[in-house]
């Protein structure tokens, strides 16, 4: 599946039952992955060399862009869709014609850190302006591990871009202003954990790419870093510790939510999915601790409750009532979901987003059923597009968002039209 | 949130229903149970997966599609168009069976289901595959594609999807129209 195709179908609203997230805390301490010792002690081409490369290549999310969901692993072709054109993973195995088989470490850390390959100029749809960060130790891990893979004899797909970002020289340009050697923090600390989660979430994670809002020419707006951002369907949402602390998460539901996909505040849905899946639920429990101690920061702040808000009443009920009639069977008539049926929406940080962004795009595109790592799963929630019309969508995230967001019920039928698909029905 | 009665009106199977007061949150399942002795349609997860309780709405478009009662409030169809596996035999007046449809026969025929839990819901699923043949018909080709897109998520825990599925083809390929000639 490409990731635009992702993008529209695998969104998957918020919080789960804390049961179900208590479970897969439970099943999750029990196979919970140690990491390798990091550094410059790795002897190169040992085993505890590949076997930190492995983690660093889950790490910094390699395959999200460089295996499609029916391809080989590493070769390449996931589509990655921007304002300039569509961007397509490429093969990194080690495949001599078409992968890196003939690359060395030096050049492979050169790809990384500097976003030139001993062929070409990349773009940044290649997260080099966060790998830029990685050590030089990590980097030759990664690359042993790749060179470890099967070879693949696929040709990468050439990117599908617009003039005149098409030419990849201008990516030279590109480099003078906005590559830069560090990216800005958006929490505040200095302990180890902070440090490390800034290292992993930074350099490895590249939280970034997708949670920074960009400029007009594509690059990090660095002056709000991790505020949110919308490149595809689903917009990805502001992960400061303020941004975080509005709708909810503590650290100890963060890192369920990024070791299951699944926490109170809700599932991991559209881009988030397979980086939780290919990624985050692969990282040690000191890892984990270390990215919610960088997102949060070394003092976190409280999380908010949820405000209590007035609306038109009339509105209300006939929002209620398109509740009850086309949610509650899956999500409750309390809002409390249902153990592997649905997340609740009583907490949901979806619903108690400021913006009804990503609320109305579950709404009208529904999302896929998804398999979280253990043995959680969700079902299918079908797309309300074909059913319900505009006002009336418009009058269900109202309710949403009043009674269990402590949002306003601002959302208007204009809203919801700008947003439908025009391929959806 | 506290119970509140609303009164509800549709059409079943041709027929006019309501206005028939019921409580706010009720599902359609157990509002063509409980009020309509309607009870061919199945509850079997409940949760929207297995299909079993799929009811047909048509819409005004001329268009039918499935929805699951299991999953979905009764007022969801206040002033509907809803077919129900009681829809689909031909009655007399005394109210008997005089004639199955198309596929229910074929069904039969077929030896398709052993249970018959998961019945209604493929009955249901077959009917509105066939409506959609015949609004924008298929090359022979494609009919096989056509029928798993239109049966697939329907369980059957008797495994009797070859059967349904031949039952199916043979239903669209015997009704002219459905199928186009070459590709
Ligand atoms: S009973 Fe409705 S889908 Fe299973
Ligand atoms: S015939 Fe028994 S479930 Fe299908």
């Amino acid at each position: 599946m490409t990731k635009l195709r992702y993008l529209g179908k695998a969104l998957r609203m918020a919080a789960a039952p804390l049961l179900a997230a208590t479970l897969l805390a439970a099943c999750d301490s029990s196979s919970s992955p140690s990491a390798p010792a990091a550094g410059s002690t790795v002897k190169p081409g040992s085993a505890d060399q590949l076997a930190l490369g492995r983690y660093l290549t889950k790490a910094a999310d390699c395959a999200a862009c460089h295996t499609t969901a029916t391809g080989a692993p590493f070769a390449g072709g996931v589509e990655l869709a921007s304002p300039f054109g569509k961007f397509y993973g490429s093969n990194i195995t080690p495949d001599k014609q078409h992968g890196i088989g003939k690359w060395n470490a030096d050049q492979f850390y050169k790809a990384l850190h500097d976003g030139v390959t001993p062929d070409r100029h990349l773009y940044p749809a290649m997260p080099y302006t966060s790998y830029r960060s990685m050590t030089r130790a990590d980097s030759d891990a990664i690359y042993a591990y790749l060179m470890q893979q099967k070879p693949v004899a696929v040709a990468s797909k050439e990117a599908d871009l617009k003039f005149p970002y098409n030419m990849r020289f201008g990516m030279m340009f590109w480099n003078v202003p906005f590559l830069k050697n560090s990216l800005s923090d958006a929490s505040v600390g200095q302990s180890p954990a902070w440090l490390r989660g800034q290292y992993l979430s930074n350099a490895l994670g590249h939280c970034a790419e997708c949670h920074s809002p960009r400029g007009v020419f594509g690059q990090l707006d660095l002056s709000k870093p991790l505020a949110g951002a919308a490149l595809g369907r689903v917009a990805a949402p502001n992960i400061t510790p303020a941004g975080l602390a509005a709708v909810g998460w503590t650290a100890t539901d963060l890192q369920t939510f990024f070791a299951t996909g699944i926490a109170p505040q809700g599932s991991a849905y559209g881009e988030m999915f397979p980086v939780v899946h290919l990624s985050t639920q692969y990282l040690s429990k000191d890892d984990l601790n270390a990215v919610t101690t960088y997102l949060l920061g070394d003092k976190p702040l409280p999380p908010e409750p949820v405000k209590a808000i007035s609306a038109d009443a009339v509105e209300l009920d006939a929002g209620k009532r398109l509740y009850t009639a086309v949610c509650a069977g899956c999500h409750g008539f309390q809002g409390d979901g249902k153990p592997h049926v649905a997340v609740a929406m009583k907490g949901n940080s979806t619903v108690r987003n400021a913006d009804p962004h990503n609320l109305i795009v579950a709404m009208l595109d529904g999302i896929e059923a998804q398999k979280f790592p253990g043995t959680e799963s969700l079902q299918d929630m079908p797309g309300f597009a074909g059913q319900l019309n505009d006002k009336e969508l418009a009058q269900l995230s109202n309710f949403l968002r009043v009674t269990w967001g402590g949002q306003a019920a601002d959302v208007t039928p204009e809203r919801i039209k700008s947003m439908r698909l025009t391929t959806a029905h | 949130m506290s119970m509140t009665i609303h009164p509800i009106t549709m059409h079943i199977n041709g027929k006019p229903v309501g206005p028939v007061p019921v409580p706010e949150g009720i599902m359609m399942i157990d509002f063509l149970h409980e009020y309509l002795d309607l009870t061919g349609s199945r509850l079997g997860c409940g949760q929207g997966v297995c299909r079993a309780c799929v009811v047909i709405l048509d819409k005004p478009d001329g268009t039918s599609e499935e929805v699951r009662s299991c999953i979905t409030g009764a007022h969801f169809f206040e002033g509907k168009k809803v077919r129900t596996v009681e829809g689909h035999a031909q009655l007399n007046e005394k109210g008997e069976v005089v004639a199955l449809s198309p596929i229910q026969q074929k069904f039969l025929e077929h030896y398709s289901f052993q249970c018959g839990y998961c019945t209604p819901g493929f009955v249901n699923a077959a009917t509105v595959l066939l409506e959609k043949l015949k609004r924008q018909p298929v090359a022979k080709d494609q009919l096989d594609q056509a029928i798993t897109d239109g049966l697939n998520d329907h369980i059957c825990r008797c495994t009797g999807y070859v059967r349904y599925f031949e039952a199916v083809k043979e239903v669209a390929l015997a009704t002219p129209g459905l199928v186009k000639d070459g590709k």
